[in-house]
């Protein structure tokens, strides 16, 4: 390359450089900053350094470490079910979606609603006065169980965020299920192999690299689940059902922490990238 | 269109938009939504009207969102936006403001028109950094219908007094609401509960709005204040740990426990305890003032008192919204002025003729008896019984309230015990007032 060229390429790329380090490079300077300062609203530009003390202090608060679990449990339980029931979906319904591509449409809509008004509505629809599962089952049973009590409220905003999502996975399983050569089926048929054996041996099988990324992704997700259960229960009672968004948002705003709430999202990161890091290996493994 | 005549388009837009800045330029960030917003309105116009008042002083109002409003103005004034002149600020969230805003005078009547308590809710560190626009306490809502019955029929006097042996160890008599301790007010709600008296003819006897939300703190604290509970004492030292906390929350926790508050109530705010009580399946409950239109409409029936008494006395707790002088205010002198005609009398009845709830001194109240004849009562019980805990405007009152929502919440919900939560309590609290 001439370094007439060069200066060219520079030119060219420079508004891109100039316009990342903008979007990203300053927010990221500026956590670090903080991250390892001690930061409040009322020092914001006058951050005084605290060396470690921010992620002793979050390590060190329960909160936290009940936070890190609710956001392990929901995001682990909430990626096997989705992709559980997204998986049967796609292989049970994959004649009728390939017959009828509309109904694919219908079957992806809760996807379409927004976290956040999907929290809100189940607010209402979950109310024992004011929402309609609660009214037909009084109606009908003489009781109803409190979806937002204690007791249950783990499970309300898993099966929320089940149904919600798991339409995801339903499309990436679609995708990948239709995606396996005919030809591969129609021998095994020839071969007299059955159904079951069928997707068991062969079908599933091709599938797996899909099933982990779909995985992989919902489990993100799920971890880093903020909008729908911040709207339908907030934080929960004794902080319940706080997810590490939760506590970074209420960190970082309701109680002024700064310092303390970049910390955590520093940790939210690094616990990600290592997780992002161990999947790609797999996966590369399992491809290679 | 060709290019000249965009350029044009476009520099005479900016022209105008340049000539409206320079006609509104006092900027008031108000409380978006509902009947505060209307009432700004209302007396803004009143105010922009006025003869003698300068163009470039002319009040022009700008709203957002509440959701996340006082978030968003934290970081708007940490961030000395000068988008605004004048912001809202509240009792709890003055001392947080406070550095990013400046302190004010109001004008002479304001001792009159609003009384000291009122005043003092907008005060921090001895200075005024508001004027007091809008006041929230708490009323007793209950239901006439059912307290007749009970007051009137033996057999549901005997019953009444069975349960409140049972669950309360004493025998009690039904009392009219106007006389009612904490223990009457929790008697009562059992008594109307149908899992404990499958006679009631309500669901329950009550609705504690439970949610870990820090406004559902300033709903019970008048329990524990009653008990002679405060935040601190006049040394210091954090007194939350205390048997007045302890009584009132393990009060609380019996009615959950026993289902005297539905289960759900523990993820229940505003909204829902309203809903709650509208339905008919309620039969009182403590609630902010500003619901006793919605719930009167709902349920006909429906009186309000003020909240039980402990032994230390009735209270409610206070605090109001304001309006108060953005220290980065780009027109701080007209500003200013607004802010003292706000504190005036005349702006005062304007308000809340407009819909505004004021909190009015007894003589201002007066003058509102055939439009606005709530905030009679309002005034009257804010003088009264209206109190702030020792701390409750502090730079970290909200975050106060945060900690005690998040571990009250997690006792009533079952999560952890008593000790634990009031431990927990006191080292946030020790934490954030030192």
């Amino acid at each position: 390359m001439t370094p007439g060229r060069s200066f060219e390429n520079a030119i060219l790329a420079g508004p891109l450089v100039l316009f990342l380090l903008a979007i990203l490079g300053f927010p990221t300077v500026l956590s670090l900053v903080y991250g390892f300062s001690e930061t409040s609203f009322q020092t914001l530009t006058t951050p005084q350094f605290s060396g470690l003390r921010n992620f002793r202090d979050v390590t060190a608060d329960p909160t936290f470490w009940q936070a890190a679990w609710f956001s392990l449990r929901f995001g682990a339980i909430t990626a096997i079910l989705q992709c559980g029931l997204g998986l049967a979906l796609a292989v049970y319904l994959a004649p009728l979606t390939q017959r009828h591509g509309w109904t694919v449409a219908i079957l992806i809509i809760p996807m379409i609603v927004a976290p956040a008004m999907m929290g809100l509505m189940y607010r209402l629809v979950l109310h024992e006065f004011a929402g309609p599962v609660p009214h037909y089952l009084y109606s009908w049973l003489g009781w109803s169980p409190s979806f937002l009590g204690p007791a249950n409220v783990f499970k309300t905003v898993i099966v929320a965020e089940t149904l919600q999502w798991t339409p995801f996975a339903f499309l990436l399983f679609l995708t990948a299920y239709q995606s396996i050569p005919q030809d591969l089926r129609e021998a095994a048929a020839v071969d007299g192999t059955r159904p079951w054996r069928l997707f068991w041996k062969i079908e599933l099988p091709l599938m797996m690299p899909t099933v982990f990324v779909a995985l992989f992704i919902r489990f993100i997700d799920g971890f880093r689940v903020f909008d729908n259960i911040y709207t339908l229960v907030g934080a929960g009672p004794g902080g319940s059902t706080t997810s590490m968004s939760i506590y970074i948002y209420e960190t970082f705003l309701r109680r002024g922490e700064i310092g303390k709430a970049i910390a955590a999202a520093i940790l939210l990161f690094i616990t990600a990238f290592v997780i992002l890091s161990v999947a790609q290996r797999l996966l590369w493994g399992r491809s290679a | 269109m060709t290019f000249k005549t965009c350029l044009r388009t476009g520099a005479a837009a900016l022209a105008f938009m340049a000539s409206s800045a320079a006609y509104a330029e006092v900027t008031v960030l108000g409380w978006p939504g509902g009947p505060e917003e209307a009432a700004l309105r209302a007396v803004t116009e009143i105010y922009n009207a006025k003869a003698d008042l300068a163009a470039e002083n002319k009040v022009e109002l700008l709203f957002t969102s509440r959701d996340g409003f006082f978030d968003k103005l934290q970081v708007d004034l940490a961030a000395g936006s000068t988008a605004f002149d004048i912001n809202l600020i509240a009792t709890y969230s003055i001392g947080r403001y406070a550095p990013f805003m400046d302190p004010i005078t109001l004008s002479g009547e304001a001792g009159a028109v609003f009384g000291d308590t009122v005043l003092k809710t907008m005060q921090f560190d001895g200075q005024q950094y508001g004027v007091p626009t809008d006041l929230s306490l708490h009323f007793l809502y209950y239901r006439t219908d059912l307290i007749d019955a009970l007051l009137a029929d033996d057999a549901a006097k005997a019953k009444y007094s069975e349960i409140a042996t049972q669950y309360l160890g004493k025998a009690m008599e039904p009392k009219a609401p106007a006389d009612w301790t904490w223990e009457d007010f929790v008697a009562n709600a059992l008594y109307f509960t149908q899992s404990i008296n499958p006679d009631s003819p309500t669901r329950y006897g009550t609705v504690i709005q439970a949610k870990n939300l820090l406004f559902n703190m300033m709903v019970f604290h008048s329990w524990p204040r009653s008990y002679g509970g405060n935040w601190m004492d006049d040394a210091g030292a954090i007194t939350v740990d205390s048997e007045a906390f302890r009584t009132a929350l393990s009060q609380a926790k019996m009615l959950f426990d026993l289902g005297a508050t539905p289960p759900d109530s523990t993820s229940y705010e505003y909204a829902e305890a309203n809903a709650a009580y509208a339905s008919g399946q309620v039969a009182a409950m403590v609630q902010w003032n500003a619901a006793a239109g919605e719930l009167t409409t709902a349920q006909a029936a429906t009186a309000t008192t003020a909240p039980p008494a402990g032994p230390d006395g009735r209270f409610t707790h206070i605090h109001g919204l304001g309006l108060g002088l953005n220290k980065a205010a780009e027109n701080k002198e007209g500003a200013i002025a607004f802010l003292q005609w706000l504190s005036t009398e005349e702006a005062a009845l304007a308000y809340a003729k407009a819909g505004g709830a004021p909190g009015l001194a007894a003589e201002t109240a007066a003058k509102l008896v055939a439009d606005r004849p709530d905030l009679v009562q309002v005034g009257e019980y804010a003088s009264t019984y209206g109190f702030v805990m020792n701390g409750g405007t502090s730079e970290n009152a909200l975050s106060v309230y945060e900690a005690q929502a998040k571990e009250f919440t997690g006792y009533w919900a079952g999560t952890q015990d008593l000790d634990t939560a009031l431990k927990n309590t006191t080292a946030a609290m020790t934490d954030l007032l030192k």
